[in-house]
């Protein structure tokens, strides 16, 4: 903005013919400062002062263009007028002029030569989400957002183009205002179940938020070095403008969250087991049956293979006799997930004068989850300034602060605490409100209760013997997974301008934050009676210092702007945590309180040192060429091969402006071509030397000692990996601006990738980082726009469409595969294989002969194939939305339709309801109607090939749960599902009083919506799971196994404003 | 003004050679305050020696014991019994629904005895940087290393060797080696490094490292040929000519003489659960793992110690009351015998490869197992309890096999003698678990008077029964020695959908990622199967 200003300042000194003037306002009637104001083909423009007035002077025949960020551009031709009143339209369309590109420098679209997509921080904040990472989604053609299955406080992973790197987060840098963001997931869940920590934007305030632009090409993030080769989101914050007196603006936001049910299992088979039909002998046809005695009920847990629920009275895991009969899936989601809600109130306060502005705002937000005893609060405070010191200085400096509370995030995959897979899979007739123990300790023994499993009162009151298998009350009140962030992003600014077309700037910039987890696996669980505790403090601080010196200056038609700086990031991470287990005196639950005790302590740094370039030469506003290098020095390298320089270059050619015959319907176009690379070093501080650590704290008083890299192979001769990449672009409107397109081909190669390369447990180790790695990303990006009614009514409509391509070139010499992650069911890998897109999911299948036919055991189980077979890929190939608004006087009404196509999921959850008894497929066999056909092994051939002999076994009720139990564990193609789907993402209805009736109160507009997230899902092919459940937002996409049930929020937002 | 635009500038100045490229603290940056380049290997022996146990030396004790030691081998071995149908119940029931049970040995012994043994030896190595010190303290690492490997390719066959533990030197995948040369080069390797321990070598602080003998040079030796006497015996039946040569060599250096020679790694409460506490004893705990519950003595294991007359007490093995620990309660804060559950005649197994419903049918009615069937002895399994390794008692009976099957020479005395030793040895080593559990001689004597040597049964079966017993909570070693002797003659049970076709497994599975992502693991070796008979049990080499 600095700049423009003065670059439009500057050029104002050339003398023009007449004055025009007149105020821009809202659509709201407000007056708008800081609007750019353009002559359009010239370099002549100004800015709207504080009440929304402006004067420029033109020559004749001149059209003026009016520019805001968030609004749409309008051109006005002068004619003979001196008096021009403008309203400006919200930008629902995404096409501002202006954009936040690299290093915080705002571009004129015309000029950029890759796609770079900006949306308004309006629709982030009417109907929201907790991480906004996750609002992003459906909005830009081309990030593919996906937000894990792990609560209110989760973690979403934003992929811009496909995944770029094998071994690196993928994740694009998050800048705030010119100030790198750190973004670190502090844990996910993995096979062992686990809690997803969040990450870093989680901290972000959206009402702060004035625009984010998303820079997706390499050319436009080569500027922002290393940590922008995935990508660049910046976040532009609200800044106060000059007005008079203080503009105060109010916004309150409450939203209902409900649980979404996808589950639709069987509701005629109760709980049981399997008995001998004749009871004296052991050898008889076994069938199903209720539970005789409370210690067998107990002893079956909660499993679905029970005979018919018939009403009859049954003796239950606790002692008590109840009907048996359907007690299902809605009524236990109904007794236990309660209605969330999210209540957020921020009050911003903003001003100043032509010498200084300022804006402060003050945020509150207070959510409770769909699970009992979880949620997330958090507070946000910012305040910014800008200021000019007489003609030459200007500064700005900014504090975000923010301080979340994460109250219990729920444990998720094979977690013995996870409240949801304790609940999904209690059988029919088994009613969760029967579970809730003591009423002031849910889950707990209530007093005087004798148990089975002789557990006492306190302690958890356990449905069967399975050790692992918690009550689910217990699970969500009992167990505690906590954390506290205080977190500070604080920047600097000071730019001193030398002469008219030479300035100076520096900048710092600080992200801190310190954070405190704590967590309990409280005393009385089944599976550590004796509970455990822990407590952890993480500091993270990443300082930035930058400089730059640029030059800007016209030369007749031609104008060069151009800068060299430096930066230097310095990011030092320190971590210190105590757990402790076995609680000495009973339910105090105090580390210290703990019969084993220790401590972990962690510390790594790290820097990059960079020094950059950039030149952009234009011609008559209508023709750009940019060439950019940057070189980074990275210490987590070897000195002799830590750095790397790396150039962009491109061009744009706006045809329209260029030629001035061409067809009238078309009102603007503009192609582009740019090639640029950027090189990344995805290793942590210290992991390319081969040190020696000392283990925990020894044995028995005596040190032992290890490889600080654990079980990786430090690699003291890795490179930084390189990503090229080529984009083509255009840009055309028609009918005046009623119709956009905006259609980007891409093709992107990484080259030395870096890799934590799987390797055998045989050589010691199990991972070694290498520099070898190769995949490519091509894709196209569509973007059509277009107002199809106009006028009282508009509407506008907006969809964006990518698909990309991904592929593995290469891995290590002579491998073909490399396993990444492996689900709870450990009969399936999340694999990188040549030749295939990343993160393909691969496992056991059933086998078959020479002839294709089925193998099945003599009992009719299903047997699994030789080795892992490609099931398919987390990573959906085709994403976008659909964005529609539409205004009719003082209405307003928005919806986004978001979809995913060509990805799959395999749901551990399906194979657990299965094998439990409990999907309605697990009803097919109950009364001897299986039938498998296929061929049975019957020996070996004298060159020890096996010899199949066609076989064909109708199953008992016996046999068909072995069969079902067999396809859970040996046939992972039967849990593979297209992940495709179609969602109503986004609702918004709104109404704005109108001025008038607002004129006799301080209020100068009032806006009350009705807002929605997540109302409807179009289409899925998902049974009984969200086609979103993946429970990591890591690598390892595609993988669902119990993770948070989808929910949908609804509710109304009032913004007021002063 | 002017002072303004000065400060200002003097600053930006100031924020640019700042932001310069200083390289050297760049580089600085990249060095790690909490590591260093050179450590005490005496550090590495005591890690390597204490993930001998449960391949914990860097955490996670539990997991190779409960699935492994317990799940699979107590199970298979007839030691232990379930009457669980899901996960754990491999060893008792043959279904083979857990990778992780077959996985474990590899996943821990390769990585942690196998990574710290193998650095240790290339530091006081050739060009290593302790090259030429610790002497002694690289001939026990020898030892260990030794054992570790004969104890994987028991498990596996052909696992790799030659090749292993060598990812530092750039070898990410290793071959894979035949067990017979893997024996082969341990048995050298044991006969160089007993040769190499020397009294007269400086300590250079292995007595301190060394938790296990405190340094004790004639008791490594004796480790090493007892060692060297186990693996002799273990492929006696395939090559007779190594065996014989080992036998010879080891019994001529000097094997265990009496239980203070017995290998015991010694556990701790803390700090760490997961690294300091034993792992059998987790994953059994109530409070813990709770498998105690799951899992009961088996009928097999109790019959035999209540003797040929299970209505005497007279008759009944002096250790049936230390094995097990009666037919109790037991909770994470409670150990309550129910009534008459501690008096040896009522003590009751449960049989080998059954479910409930099959035991409420064999007795007609609902049995609550808790109350029906005794479990492992409670002061067996506290969380700082000692793992056995190695034992005198497995000494003895390794030469009075010997002797009767004429391997080998230089053993003196009779098998009869080393025989009744072995049995001596057995039931007086509980001790150090609990100072309660001791065994008169004269109980002893009694015993070998009830039951002769070789009248009963033959004398190699005597031999292998009281072996199988001397390995309760070594369970490895008893599944490794009753495969290769075929002692006790247990009986394999069938359970419906079983994945062995009615066998005892005597095999375990490598891990999917060797199998399917190490290039130089070629399945041709060895079918992958639990049915698959490794080279000294009579499969290919």
């Amino acid at each position: 903005m600095l700049l423009f200003l003065w670059l439009a300042c500057s050029a104002a000194v050339l003398a023009q013919e007449r004055i025009v003037s007149g105020s821009i306002k809202d659509s709201n009637g407000a007056g708008l400062p800081g609007v750019t104001v353009f002559v359009k083909n010239t370099t002549t423009g100004t800015s709207s002062n504080t009440e929304g007035k402006y004067s420029i002077s033109v020559g004749n025949n001149a059209i003026l263009a009016f520019s805001f960020i968030g609004y749409v551009t309008q051109e006005i031709a002068v004619g003979n007028l001196s008096l021009i009143d403008v309203i400006l339209a919200e930008d629902i369309q995404q096409l501002g002029e202006v954009v936040v590109t690299s290093l915080g420098i705002e571009r004129n679209t015309k000029s950029l030569q890759s796609s770079v997509t900006k949306v308004p921080g309006a629709s982030l904040t009417q109907a929201r989400e907790n991480n906004f990472g996750a609002s992003i989604q459906g909005r830009v053609a081309g990030v593919n957002v996906s937000k894990a299955g792990t609560g209110p406080a989760g973690s979403s992973r934003v992929i811009i183009r496909g995944n770029k790197s094998l071994g690196g987060s993928n994740q694009p840098l998050y800048v705030v205002d010119g100030i790198p963001m750190d973004n670190t997931n502090f844990g996910q869940s993995g096979v062992w179940g686990g809690v997803d920590q969040g990450d870093g934007l989680s901290s972000i305030n959206p009402d702060d938020i004035e625009s984010i632009s998303v820079l997706k090409g390499a050319n436009a993030a080569a500027l922002y070095g290393s940590r922008g080769g995935y990508g660049v989101i910046n976040i532009t914050t609200k800044k106060g403008t000059a007005r008079k007196g203080i503009g105060i603006e109010f916004n309150s936001n409450y939203v209902f969250e409900k649980v979404i049910n996808y589950l639709d299992l069987q509701t005629e088979y109760g709980n049981g087991g399997l008995v001998n039909s004749i009871p004296s002998d052991p050898t008889s046809p076994r069938i199903a049956a209720k539970p005789a005695t409370q210690a067998q009920a107990f002893d079956w847990g909660n499993n679905g293979w029970g005979p018919k629920l018939d009403g009859s009275p049954n003796i239950m895991w606790d002692g008590e006799t109840r009907a048996y009969s359907l007690v299902g899936v809605d009524k236990n989601y109904d007794s236990f997930f309660r209605t969330g809600n999210s209540f957020t109130n921020t009050l911003s306060l903003s001003g100043g004068s032509d010498k200084q502005t300022f804006r402060f705002s003050f945020s509150d937000m207070r959510s409770t989850a769909i699970i009992p005893n979880s949620g997330f609060d958090r507070k946000n405070l910012s305040l910014s300034t800008n200021g000019k010191f007489g003609k030459k200085v200007t500064f700005s400096a900014k504090v975000l602060y923010s301080n979340e509370n994460a109250k219990n995030r729920p444990m998720v995959s094979d977690s013995p605490g996870n409240a949801v897979q304790a609940l999904m899979q209690l059988s029919p007739n088994q009613d969760v409100n029967d579970m809730r123990g003591d009423p002031n300790k849910l889950g707990a023994v209530p007093f005087g209760v004798t148990t089975v499993d002789s557990k006492g009162e306190g302690e958890e009151y356990q449905l069967s013997g399975n050790l692992w298998n918690q009550n689910p009350w217990w699970a969500a009140h009992q167990f505690i997974n906590s954390s506290v962030r205080d977190r500070f992003i604080t920047s600097g600014q000071m730019r001193f301008d030398i002469t008219s077309f030479l300035y100076l700037q520096g900048r710092i910039g600080m992200d801190y934050y310190n954070r405190k987890s704590k967590g309990l696996t409280p005393q009385g669980t089944g599976y550590q009676r004796g509970g455990n505790a822990s407590e952890a403090v993480d500091m993270v601080r990443e300082i930035n210092q930058e400089w730059m010196l640029g030059f800007d200056k016209a030369f007749g038609k031609i104008n060069v702007t151009s800068f060299v700086g430096g930066n230097k990031m310095v990011r030092k991470s320190e971590s210190i945590g105590a757990y402790g287990s076995n609680f000495n005196v009973p339910f105090f639950a105090s580390v210290n309180n703990t019969g084993s005790q220790n401590f972990g302590y962690g510390y790594g740094a790290s820097g990059i040192n960079s020094l950059f370039g950039s030149a952009e030469v234009s011609y008559a506003g209508y023709l750009y060429v940019t060439a950019t290098a940057r070189n980074d020095w990275f210490s987590v390298l070897n000195p002799k091969s830590n750095h790397k320089l790396y150039p962009s270059i491109g061009s744009s050619f706006v045809f329209t402006d260029a030629f001035k015959n061409l067809p009238e319907i078309l009102s603007f176009g503009k192609v582009r071509a740019a090639w640029g690379q950027v090189a990344t070093a995805n290793v942590g501080a210290y992991a390319g030397n081969l040190t020696y650590g000392l283990n925990g704290q020894g044995h028995l008083g005596i040190p032992m000692a290890g490889f600080s890299s654990g079980s990786n192979i430090p690699n003291p001769d890795l490179v930084p990996a390189l990503s090229t990449e080529i984009e083509f672009g255009t840009e055309l409107r028609f009918l005046e601006n009623r119709l956009g397109l905006d259609l980007t081909y891409y093709s992107q190669k990484t080259t030395d990738d870096i890799l934590n390369a799987t390797i055998s447990i045989g050589s010691g180790f199990s991972s070694t980082s290498i520099n070898i790695g190769e995949l490519s990303n091509k894709g196209i990006e569509i973007l059509l726009t277009g107002t199809p009614v106009k006028g009282d009514l508009t509407w506008d409509v907006s969809l964006n469409l990518a698909k990309n391509t991904n592929k593995v070139v290469a891995l290590n010499p002579g491998i073909n595969e490399l396993i990444i992650e492996e689900p709870r069911t450990r009969t399936v890998f999340i694999k990188h294989i040549v030749g295939q897109p990343y993160g393909m999911i691969t496992g056991w299948i059933q086998k078959t002969d020479p002839n294709g036919t089925p193998v099945f055991t003599s009992t009719g189980e299903v047997v699994q194939s030789d080795k892992y077979e490609i099931l398919g890929n987390g990573v959906a190939k085709l994403t976008g939305g659909l964005n529609n608004a539409l205004a009719y006087k003082q209405f307003n009404l928005t919806f986004l339709i978001d979809f995913k196509f060509g990805g799959d999921i395999y749901s551990g959850t399906n194979v657990r309801l299965l094998e439990n008894g409990l999907t309605k497929e697990s009803l097919i066999g109950r009364n001897g109607e299986l039938t498998v056909t296929g061929v049975t092994q019957t020996g070996t051939d004298g060159e020890g090939k096996a010899i199949y002999a066609p076989f064909t076994r109708t199953l008992n009720v016996d046999e068909a749960g072995s069969y079902w139990g067999s396809v859970g564990e040996r046939d992972e193609a039967h849990f593979i599902y297209d992940a495709s789907y179609l969602k109503l993402r986004q609702f918004t209805f709104g109404y704005e009083l109108p001025s008038s009736l607002l004129s006799k109160t301080p209020i100068k507009t009032l806006g009350l919506s009705f807002v929605a997230r997540n109302l409807a899902i179009l289409y899925k092919n998902t049974p009984n799971i969200d086609p979103e459940a993946s429970y990591q937002s890591g690598a390892a996409q595609g993988l669902d196994y119990f993770g948070v049930p989808a929910s949908r929020t609804y509710g109304f937002n009032l913004r007021a404003t002063f | 003004m002017k002072h303004i635009f000065k400060l200002i500038l003097s600053a930006l100045l100031v924020i640019i050679l700042v932001a310069g490229c200083d390289t050297d603290a760049l580089h600085e940056l990249n060095i790690n305050p909490n590591a260093v380049n050179k450590i005490d290997m005496n550090y590495f022996f005591t890690a390597a020696e204490l993930g001998l146990a449960s391949g914990g030396s860097a955490g996670d004790n539990r997991y190779i014991d409960w699935r492994t030691n317990i799940g699979m081998f107590a199970h298979c071995t007839q030691q232990l019994s379930t009457a669980s149908t899901g996960l754990l119940c491999v060893g008792d029931k043959y279904i083979d629904n857990d990778p992780e049970v077959s996985n474990a040995p590899f996943q821990f012994w390769l990585p942690d005895v196998g990574k710290n043994t193998a650095e240790i030896l290339k530091q006081t190595g050739k060009g290593g940087f302790s090259e030429g010190k610790n002497l002694n303290m690289r001939q026990a690492t020898r030892i260990l290393r030794a054992f570790n490997f004969h104890r994987l390719t028991d498990m596996y066959g052909s696992v790799p060797y030659s090749e292993a533990n060598k990812g530092i030197e750039g070898i990410f995948f290793p071959k894979y080696d035949k067990q017979k040369d893997i024996y082969t080069d341990v048995l050298k390797e044991l006969d160089e490094a007993t040769a190499a321990l020397s009294a007269s070598n400086a300590d250079e602080g292995f007595a301190v490292a060394d938790f296990i003998y405190n340094g004790d040079i004639a008791k490594w030796k004796k480790w090493g040929y007892s060692i060297m006497l186990r693996c002799a015996m273990r492929i006696s039946n395939v090559d007779a000519t190594m065996a014989a040569t080992y036998v010879t060599k080891a019994v001529a250096g000097g094997v265990f003489t009496s239980n203070d020679d017995n290998v015991w790694i010694k556990m701790a409460i803390g700090p760490s659960e997961w690294t300091n506490q034993n792992g059998i004893s987790r994953g059994m705990y109530p409070g813990d793992g709770g498998q105690a519950n799951e899992s009961f003595m088996s009928k097999t294991l109790i019959d035999w110690l209540k003797g040929a007359n299970p209505a005497s007490v007279a008759d009944d093995d002096p250790r049936l009351m230390i094995l097990s620990g009666g037919i109790v309660e037991w909770t994470a804060s409670a150990y309550t015998p129910y009534p008459g559950g501690t008096d040896p005649l009522n003590q009751k197994g449960l049989p080998p490869g059954v479910d409930q419903s099959m035991l409420d049918a064999a007795a007609g009615k609902p049995v609550d197992r808790d109350m029906t069937f005794s479990k492992v002895n409670f002061n067996l399994l506290q969380d700082d309890e000692p793992f056995r390794l190695m034992t005198w008692s497995e000494v003895e009976f390794l030469m009075a096999e010997a002797l009767e099957r004429s391997i080998g020479s230089g053993i003196t005395g009779t098998a009869q003698s080393h025989y009744e030793k072995g049995v001596k040895g057995a039931m007086q080593m509980w001790t150090p678990y609990d100072a309660s559990f001791v065994v008169s001689d004269a109980a002893v004597t009694a015993y070998l008077a009830t039951y002769p040597y070789g009248v009963t049964k033959s004398k190699l079966a005597m031999i292998g029964d009281q072996m199988w017993v001397s390995h309760f909570m070594n369970w490895y070693e008893a599944w490794s020695e009753w495969r290769r002797t075929g002692y006790p003659a247990l009986v394999p049970v069938n359970y419906p959908g079983n994945d062995t076709g009615g066998t005892i497994p005597v095999r375990l599975r490598l891990p999917a990622s060797e199998v399917s992502g190490n290039p130089n693991y070629s399945g041709s070796t060895l079918p992958d199967e639990i049915t698959t008979k490794v080279w000294w049990d009579g499969g290919a080499e």
